[in-house]
């Protein structure tokens, strides 16, 4: 599953770098319904279990671009606008988990499975405080209100999402693998 | 169920600007306002109206953006508006001037602690509203006014490199065809008795109910990838520089944009660190009009 070194970033990168943004945007969009409560502002994603899973099974690159571009999709078939720092905290959302991904050899495992959502919730830190600090410069917000308005329901919301679906998504990726022979 | 694009073609001006002018004059806009770190109204009315006359000219339907505008002004009037009103925290530290008049104080009683909102305070919240539409204003207008199909070419003509911009070219190819293996899923589940309307149980629930459609459709694009790439490396993609099909120019109307965004984040620039103007302060005209 994992052949390439960790920052290649060739004719598969760019691939799953697409399918990752496609599906992230597609189902960003499909779960539009699902709404945080007391934050209006911020949707809920499960779709970000899949941006994180494309991090982890094919690097930090594919995992830069899907969060980034998929995050650009999203907010464009929403009709939102173009935001760069939440699209750029996305693409890292995607990219810290990323880093893991030479080290993870089987899907099944708990230990490994442990492992990548222990560094998806390390992404969505990174990623979600990024793209919140950064509101302080754009939107002129203090950091109690970026913290509080923005980190805290993205990071317990995408947490959740991830805890819930990523360890799904490495079983099914793994029984897949195994009958494709990849 | 497909994804629709909010695009539709429209035969206005900011449509007929080049893709790239419309990223360069979003980005001199919103550095102009960051950068600098402008405050000062005299500069933000006109930045803001200039947002709001290429906002206008890009004339979108009010049926196709009411939605998002009721989600953007409650989040610019009810979120950063009032952020700015109460705390006067976010911008400049002359927000929070001490000896500006209090217009409504609310304290726990025998305490400092409570509600103060002073002339300062409330001048910097109207401040930040306007300065905010001025950012977000063009923004909003890119997805009903830029084709999606050129997002691709226009990023590469930007100078990003061909192998990021293809990944946006495929990644627009590849939503409708995602979209469509949803539906099927979605329909194919519900045969068996799924029903995505009538999701019931808390949020975590929620979650694990999606699971039937989110892991179908992403295991099945795994699947579509490694094709993609055999077909791409068939190709000789990654070999040498790309040609692209779709060609960009600019018209006249391009460069005077161009000229006047850059023209205008330079006279914020030069205005603030050569001359000093720029900042926050309440002008005495507000001042006069809330205290009577």
């Amino acid at each position: 599953m994992n052949n390439n070194s960790t920052w290649e970033f060739g004719t598969r990168q760019v691939v799953y770098g697409a399918i990752g943004a496609a599906l992230y945007g597609a189902l960003s969009w499909f779960t539009n319904f699902l709404a945080i409560p007391a934050a209006g502002n911020i949707s809920f994603r499960p779709a970000v279990a899949v941006l994180i899973f494309f991090g982890v099974a094919y690097g930090p690159i594919v995992g830069l671009l899907a969060g980034f571009i998929g995050n650009t999709i999203g907010d464009q078939a929403s009709g939102y606008g173009f935001y760069w720092n939440w699209s750029l905290g996305n693409g890292l959302m995607g990219m810290v988990p990323g880093l893991i991904s030479a080290a993870i050899t089987d899907f099944k495992a708990q230990s490994q499975i442990i492992k990548a959502v222990g560094w998806g919730v390390l992404g969505i830190i990174v990623g979600m405080l990024f793209a919140s600090l950064t509101e302080m410069f754009t939107s002129g917000i203090d950091l109690a209100t970026a913290i509080t308005g923005y980190f805290v329901p993205t990071l317990i919301s995408n947490t959740v999402n991830v805890a819930i679906l990523l360890p799904i998504l490495m079983i099914a990726f793994a029984g897949m693998a195994a009958r494709r022979g990849r | 169920m497909l994804v629709t694009w909010k695009y539709r073609p429209r035969d206005t001006f900011i449509q007929r600007l080049d893709p790239r002018t419309r990223f360069i004059v979003l980005l001199c806009t919103i550095f102009a306002l960051t950068i600098p770190e402008i405050w000062d109204y005299r500069f933000m009315v006109p930045l803001f109206l200039f947002s709001l006359t290429q906002f206008l000219l890009a004339r979108i339907e009010w049926k196709d953006i009411r939605r998002t505008l009721f989600f953007v002004f409650i989040l610019v009037f009810f979120i950063i508006g009032l952020n700015g009103l109460l705390s006067g925290r976010g911008g400049p530290s002359a927000a929070l001037d001490p000896t500006s008049p209090i217009i409504f104080q609310a304290l726990i009683p025998g305490t400092d602690w409570g509600i103060t909102i002073t002339i300062s305070k409330l001048w910097f919240a109207m401040t930040q509203v306007l300065r905010i539409l001025a950012m977000a204003l063009p923004a909003m207008a890119l997805p009903y006014t830029l084709d999606p199909n050129i997002y691709g070419t226009a990023f590469k003509r930007m100078g990003v490199s061909d192998k990021v911009s293809f990944t946006m070219d495929l990644a627009l190819r590849f939503l409708p065809t995602f979209s469509h293996d949803l539906t099927i899923t979605v329909d194919a589940q519900r045969a068996r008795g799924y029903e995505v309307e009538k999701l019931k149980g808390g949020v975590i629930e929620k979650i694990r109910k999606l699971a039937p459609l989110i892991i179908p459709v992403t295991m099945q694009s795994t699947v579509t990838g490694e094709e993609v790439i055999d077909a791409m490396d068939l190709r000789a993609f990654n070999t040498a520089p790309r040609t692209w099909l779709k060609e960009l120019h600019y018209a006249p109307r391009d460069y005077f944009m161009i000229g006047l965004g850059v023209a205008i984040f330079l006279a914020c620039c030069i205005l603030k660190w050569g001359f000093g103007i720029g900042g926050f302060f309440v002008p005495d005209f507000f001042t006069k009009f809330i205290l009577g």
